[in-house]
């Protein structure tokens, strides 16, 4: 026979009792003896696949029995194990987050600057009609509006993608924002209003050069304002480290 | 289902919480029984056994610190009735990693520490079947009686 010590917290399932003689011949038997005689103490000590839990410590004549031969240690006659809890817990993680290839980002801006200036030259309305449709698009399809093109000069090469833990909700907010200025923009442009409509597009270059340049997205930091005043859909706070609307730290940096 | 402390032993855990942060702090929790209700006399503070780097969101008590305690709560003719531990810029509400790792019947009292200042405590109990925690009065009172 040998004596098994339960913790006060096990003891309701143990009819009260802090001490319970079993048989075995290894610990792993003892233990399977000692569940046998008190069902109701089997998933405290065991999980759905039998094996022990991790909380639970097994100390035969107080030595820890993972410096023996674990579970297999042989146990004799008037041998007294003993189950020690270890207690752990913790905070919630934060969930994991999904990867946004900043490089994407980073080329849509570079290309609707561009575009834009190029639009602004050549006095064409239906140019800025043609950007905005594409941001509106890419916002739809929760992707950089002008990915094929990122794509393109990735496959010629001598592009790296810089891809970091991020929320891709505020950048595609800030992508149909600037789409919504420009299509009202163009609108504007449309029906002769060409100061409003070249306004509301240099706006949306030079946010998109404030980002590009300066790294500091706008659409992003309302989007997490929003989210601050509990607006519905904005649920998304910014990444641990991050300060909002600017870039997020490398994965490297974050703890564990 | 009823947790009672004194004012100066939950002020005497906010302490530890604060003094944590903004690591998690933690400790076993010393007292007596009367059915399913205990009365807590003491806390005994224990170092956080989990590596550096896990400390703001994770705590271990070593069992070689719970035999100890055990045995220093069984000489004072205590029990271990709980675990302290503090959530540092978390609600004090058992998470998933808690109730893994929770035993039955020990009550589990959670501070929430924000930005370093103590905020509530709420304590909690795992239900026989593991499936949840399920929160359990806290009686505070001017002395530590039932």
């Amino acid at each position: 026979m040998v004596m098994i010590r339960v913790p006060a917290p096990l003891r309701p399932y143990t009819g009260g009792a802090k001490e319970v003689q079993v048989q075995g011949q290894t610990v792993a038997t003892a233990l399977a003896d000692l569940s046998l005689r008190h069902p109701d103490l089997r998933p405290h000590l065991f999980d759905d696949r039998g094996e022990l839990r991790p909380f639970v410590n097994l100390f035969l004549n107080e030595e820890d029995i993972r410096s023996l031969q674990g579970t297999a240690t042989p146990v004799a006659e008037g041998d007294r194990l003993m189950i020690v809890p270890s207690i752990a817990g913790g905070r919630p993680d934060q969930p994991a987050l999904p990867r946004v290839d900043h490089a994407a980002l980073r080329t849509n801006q570079a290309v609707i600057i561009g575009s834009l200036i190029g639009a602004f030259i050549a006095d064409s309305g239906w140019l800025v009609a043609l950007v905005g449709a594409i941001m509106a698009l890419g916002s739809l399809l929760g992707v950089a509006g002008f990915l094929p093109i990122y794509r393109l000069l990735r496959a010629a090469g001598s592009f790296k993608p810089d891809v970091l833990p991020d929320h891709p909700e505020p950048h595609r907010f800030a992508q149909a924002l600037g789409a919504a200025f420009l299509l009202a923009g163009s609108l504007a442009l449309g029906l002769g209003v060409a100061a409003a409509g070249w306004a509301l597009t240099w706006i949306v270059i030079g946010l998109a050069a404030l980002n590009l340049f300066g790294g500091l997205c706008v659409g992003c930091l309302v989007y997490y304002w929003l989210s601050r005043l509990g607006a519905p859909w904005f649920t998304k706070t910014p990444p641990a480290g991050a300060r909002p609307g600017r870039r997020p730290p490398a994965p490297s940096d974050s703890p564990r | 289902m009823t947790l009672y402390a004194s004012q100066s032993l939950l002020e005497q855990i906010h302490a530890l919480g604060e003094a944590a942060y903004p690591e998690e702090g933690a400790g076993l929790l010393y007292g007596e029984i009367r059915g399913d209700d205990r009365l807590a006399t003491g806390v005994r503070p224990l170092p956080n056994s989990v590596e550096e780097d896990g400390r703001r969101r994770r705590y271990r008590i070593a069992p070689q610190e719970m035999i100890a305690a055990e045995m220093e709560a069984e000489h004072q003719g205590l029990e271990v009735i709980g675990v302290f531990h503090s959530h540092p810029d978390h609600p004090a509400v058992a998470s998933e990693t808690d109730r893994e790792w929770a035993l039955p019947w020990y009550s589990y009292l959670i501070t929430s520490v924000r930005e370093g200042r103590a905020a509530e405590s709420r304590s909690w109990r795992l239900t026989d079947d593991r499936s949840m925690m399920i929160e359990e009065a806290v009686s505070v009172a001017q002395e530590a009686r039932w």
